[in-house]
């Protein structure tokens, strides 16, 4: 049976705001229960990328608009139909809170929380990486399939985490990487190849055509028992390998991209593996933009299927990177406990953890 | 990125530490000698001053910072900021008036102007934060003007 929030009501409509880093991004998400069934729509979803921003400003960076997402958020907000006449009404209003940058998260908090004193809605603070784990329950066939407790590798340039999510709002982070983020190995060992930025899925892309056994590379913390990672010295082996190859390294670059591929999957499997034994969850989910890689989704089904019981989630398409959507979602369940946070005190958490 | 440092490349590495015009120069033969050299730098070092550790993709940066927190009793484990640009630790006691390290990361930086974003000067208003940057030489000007209190530690 599908699980989903508890509800008082029978309906609600959330309005989310992500604003945490380089994404600015407005979502509405209607949530209603009708008879047994409950309906999760997104009726509005927009993100505006501000990695190129030196070429959305067609060159000039104007100071305050670098990073700070003030002219994006209030066009989104106003694309999404919030300044519209007859007033709009949301049950509630879920903001990122943090972790994130204080700038940034600010932003997103200050226009969440004029809205909802003037449209008066509930206000919700919500945790960043928490919006991760809520994208993998917006794919509708996840929520038909949802048990807890559900193990969610999240996989992004920030983070490399695997978390145990009892029920809704309940989490237990049970290994990360130390150092670098599994995105950003995939970026940096790129950029050491000369691929352009972010080159993580053109990296994927040349390891498609290559043998991923073309070059051994080190799997760090692959056999400690804890379920933490590291993938920062992968740069130092890469690093080598170029130096012993010289100028071989660009005919060989499909096979470069397999090998480093297959170590920061296999890195990402293995501790899976060992997440799913320790902790026998129901679901498997994979969450962050990390996911998106076919290596890595095809590989955590293989891992999957050799645990009988446990359900295979599909990865979050179309929510991959950072989104407001996800934080609609999350907020959603906030709601439905009756959880939410206080319009004269929400504020930026930039250390934030789950 | 045609010039490959073989030091750099595997076999240990070596810190230059530059304050005014003194220049020292340490060997790190592994991982684990960062900590002897994190407690040299640690006693170099007060509220408002700034490290830029500059050395490239993956010399060990990262690495130095997390030895150096370790050394000043921070028990979070020091992550690379290069995602979230910029991430801070509570000393857990005062260390000759440091409180706080803000740890950053200017690596993903396109244009020095970014730095905005970050609002520096607001962070280290506190008079009681150490600043560790990472990529030091995507924000030259910014860094110019604090001159009189910067360290610079290189990593080859
Ligand atoms: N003294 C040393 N001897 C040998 N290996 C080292 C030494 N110091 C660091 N390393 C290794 O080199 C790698 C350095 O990675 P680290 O992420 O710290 O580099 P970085 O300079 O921060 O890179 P980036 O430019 O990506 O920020 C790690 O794998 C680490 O274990
Ligand atoms: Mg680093």
């Amino acid at each position: 049976m599908a699980v989903t929030p508890k509800s008082k009501t029978s309906g609600s409509r959330v309005l989310g705001i992500e604003t945490s880093c380089d994404e600015t991004s407005v979502a509405i998400l209607d949530y209603a229960v009708r008879g047994t069934k409950n309906e999760v729509r997104l009726s509005h979803h927009e993100t505006a990328t501000q990695i190129p921003i030196h070429r959305r400003y067609g060159g000039v960076v104007p100071e305050v608009a670098a990073r700070t997402h003030i002219a994006e958020v209030i066009k989104l907000l106003e694309r999404a139909g919030v300044f519209a006449s007859g007033k709009p009404k949301f049950d509630a209003i879920a903001v990122t809170k943090g972790p994130g940058l204080a700038t940034a998260l600010r932003v997103g908090i200050e226009a969440a929380r004029t809205l909802a004193y003037i449209t008066d809605s509930t206000l919700i603070g919500v945790n960043h990486l928490e919006g991760h784990l809520a994208s993998a329950w917006l794919v509708p066939q996840n929520r038909a399939r949802w048990e807890f407790p559900v193990l969610v590798l999240l996989v992004s340039g920030g983070h490399s985490e695997l978390v145990l999510m009892k029920d809704f709002c309940r989490y237990q982070v049970v290994g990360r990487t130390r150092d670098d983020a599994s995105g950003e190995a995939f970026d940096k060992t790129a950029k050491l190849m000369g691929l352009s930025y972010p080159g993580g899925p053109i990296l994927s892309k040349y390891a498609t055509r290559g043998n991923p056994d073309a070059f051994r590379l080190p799997r760090p913390m692959i056999h400690d028992p804890s379920l933490d990672m590291s993938f920062s010295g992968l740069k130092t082996a890469v690093r080598i390998l170029i130096h012993e190859l010289g100028p071989r390294t660009q005919d060989v670059l499909p096979d470069l991209c397999a090998s480093i591929q297959a170590a920061i999957v296999d890195v990402l499997t293995s501790k899976t593996a060992r997440a799913i034994a320790a902790y026998k969850p129901k679901c498997l989910a994979v969450v962050g933009g990390v996911s998106a890689n076919p290596h890595l989704q095809k590989e955590l089904r293989k891992v999957a299927s050799e645990f009988p019981d446990l359900i295979m989630l599909e990865p979050p398409k179309g929510f991959y990177t950072d989104n407001a959507a996800m934080i609609a979602a999350a907020g959603s369940w906030h709601l439905a406990r009756g959880k939410s946070d206080s319009i004269s005190k929400l504020d930026a958490a930039p250390e934030l953890d789950l | 990125m045609t010039r490959v440092n073989k030091s750099a490349a595997g076999n240990g590495r070596r810190a230059t530490i530059t304050i005014g015009n003194v220049i020292r120069r340490s060997d790190v033969p592994d991982v684990a000698a960062w900590e002897g050299f994190a407690d040299e730098v640690k006693t170099l070092i007060g509220p408002g001053n700034i490290l830029a550790i500059s050395g490239e993709l993956g010399a060990g940066k990262t690495t130095f910072i997390q030895a150096l927190s370790k050394v000043l009793g921070i028990k979070k484990h020091t992550l690379s900021p290069t995602f979230s640009l910029m991430r801070s630790y509570r000393l857990p006691r005062t260390y000759q008036g440091i409180k706080r390290i803000i740890h950053v990361d200017a690596y993903r930086f396109a244009a020095e102007r970014e730095l905005v974003v970050l609002d520096l000067d607001e962070e280290m208003a506190d008079g009681s934060s150490v600043l560790v940057v990472e990529w030091p030489e995507k924000i030259p000007n910014w860094l110019s003007r604090h001159a009189s209190k910067t360290v610079r530690i290189h990593i080859d």
